[in-house]
């Protein structure tokens, strides 16, 4: 294997690719950083561009994307509240406060250092355990991604923290909007009036930048924002990272738990970086003494959220090169990317490729670096990003997500999406109910939807034999266990609210 | 005044042959947009993008390759339809077309476009077992599942190619399988090597690994004759079962696009059929370049598309039956 390593590491120190190894890490900090453009369209736009190259440079060029986007997204999440690509959904709960208290430094200097250390440990994962890691995807059938998507709706409880009532309503209605569209299995369209364009449903990200996006930009429009002298720049220190040794070493269980949460999650096809931040982001909450310190500024949130959602980042890479099964959307283009060199990822790729193989890890690993180091000096960079008026700076985001909007799957219903998601977000803002319960919603429905119908022909429409399998009974558990848990909770809180009214 | 009419008249004549003569000579002059109706690294992808990287030579504009995934592929083949019919948008799908119709997806036709032909062609349609399970060729399978009614399971995407064979298949043998949806590709190969259904229905090239390195079993490939590529699989025709689905990706223009466009597009196609690189690129995916002119490919197109429809009443009663087990 050192061996192997060795190879691999030798294949990409050339020229050629490290160059490209750069390139790709600048050009996917753009596109992450950038709300609307996302990792996804970044590795789509340069996929075609690998095909005349030698596979060790085309997927230098692929890992840096993936390394660079993926983490770029912490930075608008934190500067302006927006997160760049749904990775950093959750990293704008805390980042966001942080930074409009003077703090964007320590809130980047963190982002970008438990981005790393999340990447890190996920390759340490994928290099080391990356078969037994993959036979773990193999245990999950249909009655198993329900119940993980049951126990994952119960997070809307811990999102929405005192507002239980208020978070539930916006979950529900994030699910009666993800039923929109073709049912799955039998295509069914349903709730789609005959208007054909409805019969995809609404994609996940024209709906994350609606919610996130429009609905901030039209907030902000709104209030006084040209008035008020913008002073958190001025505020703006760092030294080193911004975080003290000891502020460091107090998130080592926090990195270690969010890691896990993002390699594990990773893993699972179909779900990745975008469901992985929000999942950690409410495990670090709810086994917090202080959840309620959570959403108004503090480091554990940005750590739990920028650790996973870079973690998913080695989780994905696991199915993708032993199975052959990507596990989010960016390793399914990656796949594409390997199977036009003539590489099969599946299980014979370690062995008739090993040095492509040993390539990637090398590749990814050195996008590691080359992203702490550009991130590192970019964060004074990024941080000017403040000084631009806001009535200049917004209209362009505006803009920017409209093109996303539109770039990820060339239709112009995407953009009504995203305009329709904006409003709901807005009205929601305004009437103070939380809105990220509705994206859970949105992800988890037809995951549960999908793996209860597939579970059930799989049973013979027997639903009983759901709980012969392990796994399944052990979420069933974990999710009744989780609404006790919420609402005995809830009930103190009232009654020692009520006692001391 | 009349002359001057005359002279403005022969002005607008002379515009107008230029620019008819100028769609004859000059087509294509900017980049050409196919639309493949599914996302990208999957197989319709890939063929489009080898098959794109040869047309961009013979027809000497980009040849872009646009990805409307949704709905079963109908969102993309939708906006081809709705497509200015000026031969600069393009359709890249393979037989799935028929089955949105015949589910009801779409209201339309490949007949409702205008056909540049078949390009390419798999004939690489097999039934994959675990190798760790008693199924060594389709009979044991055909009985397993006459013993057990109902319970031997076969994974499927709903509605997909998979799903019309293994309608076909059991209409055929007379077997009672348990038809199960896993969803695409890759999480039927998951599904397999969970060993959560007893086989599956997918193409040779996505698990050729499988069967090298010991984990998978073919017990039949869906062609006339064996394919050479693969030439140790039995047909399903060699093991008595009568049928034959082969895989083939065509290009299709919005209807009304002139047809010396469209055949100049289909010379390109026939042109990259024949080059031995492109072939050779495409084969290491198991597919091989087969071109079919517009009127030979309608032919042919037509003739599958009523097999296909023989099933329709099997699968609206699949879904009819699914619904009531819900109930």
């Amino acid at each position: 294997m050192l061996e192997l390593f060795a190879a691999g590491f030798a294949s990409v120190f050339t020229l050629a690719s490290m160059f490209m190894i750069t390139l790709g890490v600048f050009v996917g900090i753009i596109f992450g950083s950038i709300p609307g453009l996302t990792t996804t369209m970044a590795v789509a736009l340069c996929l075609p561009l690998t095909f005349g190259m030698p596979p060790a440079i085309a997927m230098s060029l692929l890992m840096g994307l993936y390394i660079g986007g993926t983490s770029g997204g912490l930075i608008s999440a934190i500067l302006i509240n927006i997160p760049g690509t749904p990775a950093s959904v959750a990293t704008c709960w805390d980042g966001h406060p942080m930074a409009s208290r003077g703090e964007a430094g320590k809130a980047l200097g963190a982002g970008v250092v438990f981005s790393f250390l999340g990447t890190l440990l996920s390759i340490v994962a994928l290099v080391f355990i990356a078969p037994p890691l993959a036979e773990f995807a193999l245990l999950f059938g249909p009655v198993e991604y329900f119940a993980l998507a049951l126990f994952a709706l119960t997070m809307i409880g811990t999102l929405a923290g005192k507002q239980l009532a208020k978070g539930i309503v916006v979950g529900l209605l994030g699910l009666i909007l993800a039923f929109v569209g073709m049912a799955p299995i039998d295509a069914f369209p349903r709730f789609t009036f005959g208007i054909h364009d409805l019969d995809g449903g609404f994609d996940i990200l024209p709906a994350l930048i609606g919610l996130f996006a429009v609905s901030e930009i039209l907030s902000v429009a709104e209030s006084d924002f040209a008035l008020k002298k913008e002073n958190v720049l001025t505020k703006f220190k760092m030294k080193g990272f911004g975080f003290s040794v000891k502020e460091f070493l107090g998130q080592m269980y926090n990195m270690f738990r969010s890691a896990l949460i993002g390699i594990g999650i990773g893993i699972l096809p179909g779900i990745g970086a975008g469901t992985s931040n929000i999942v950690a982001y409410s495990v670090a909450k709810s086994q917090d003494k202080h959840p309620e310190k959570y959403g108004t500024g503090c480091l554990d949130g940005v750590v739990a959220s920028e650790t996973s959602n870079n973690a998913s980042i080695g989780g994905a890479m696991v199915p993708l090169l032993t199975l052959g099964v990507p596990g989010d959307t960016v390793t399914a283009m990656i796949l594409g990317g390997l199977m036009i060199h003539g590489l099969t990822p599946g299980p014979l790729l370690f062995i008739s490729n090993g040095v492509v193989v040993y390539g990637i890890f090398a590749s990814l690993i050195i996008a590691n670096f080359v992203m702490l180091i550009m991130e590192f000096f970019g964060i004074r960079v990024f941080a000017k990003l403040l000084s631009v008026p806001k009535h200049i700076l917004l209209p362009v985001i505006f803009a920017l997500c409209v093109v996303g909007a539109y770039g990820l799957n060339n239709r112009v219903f995407d953009v009504w999406v995203v305009m329709l998601f904006g409003v709901i977000g807005y009205v929601l803002n305004k009437l103070k109910f939380p809105t990220s319960p509705m994206i859970l919603g949105i992800i988890l429905g037809p995951m549960a939807e999908t793996g209860f119908r597939r579970g059930m022909q799989m049973n013979e429409g027997n639903f009983w034999l759901f709980f012969t399998r392990p796994i399944g009974v052990f979420f069933f558990f974990a999710t009744v266990f989780m609404i006790v848990f919420t609402a005995v909770g809830n009930v103190r809180n009232r009654r020692k609210e009520e006692a001391r009214a | 005044m009349k002359s001057f009419q005359k002279v403005a008249a022969l002005l607008v004549l002379a515009l107008v042959a230029s620019f008819a003569v100028q769609a004859q000579v000059k087509y294509p002059t900017k980049p050409i947009q196919v639309i493949v109706p599914a996302g990208p690294g999957g197989d319709t992808d890939l063929n489009c993008r080898i098959m794109a990287k040869y047309l961009e030579k013979e027809l000497g504009q980009p040849v872009i390759i646009v990805n409307v995934n949704g709905a079963g592929g109908s969102l993309g083949s939708r906006k081809v339809k709705d497509s200015a019919p000026d031969g600069y948008t393009a359709l890249f799908f393979h037989p799935s077309m028929f089955l949105n119709k015949l589910m009801g997806l779409v209201d339309y036709s490949f007949v409702d476009f205008e056909n540049a032909g078949i390009a390419v062609m798999d004939n690489t349609n097999i039934f994959v077992v675990n190798a760790t399970s008693p199924y060594k060729n389709l009979n044991d399978y055909i009985s397993a599942a006459k013993a057990k009614p109902g319970k031997v399971r076969f994974a499927t995407e709903t509605g997909g190619f998979t799903h019309l064979q293994i309608l076909a298949f059991q209409d055929a043998t007379g077997a009672d399988l348990n038809v199960v949806d896993v969803g695409s590709a890759a999480q039927k190969i998951v599904a397999l090597l969970g060993k959560q259904v007893d086989a599956i229905g997918i193409s040779y090239g996505i698990i050729k690994d499988y069967v090298a390195s010991g984990k998978f079993r073919v017990i039949g490939v869906m062609s006339d004759v064996r394919n050479p590529m693969i030439p140790t699989i039995p047909t399903f025709k060699e093991q008595g079962v009568n049928m034959s689905f082969p895989k083939f990706f065509y290009y299709l223009f919005p209807k009304g696009t002139p047809q010396d466009i469209v055949g100049r597009f289909s010379d390109a196609i026939a042109k990259v059929a024949a080059n031995p690189d492109a072939q050779a690129e495409l084969n290491k995916f198991m597919v091989s370049a087969e071109y079919m002119t517009p009127a030979v490919a309608n032919k042919y197109m037509l003739e599958q598309e009523t097999t296909y429809f023989k099933y329709q009443n099997l699968m609206m009663n699949a879904k009819i039956e699914k619904e009531e087990v819900k109930k």
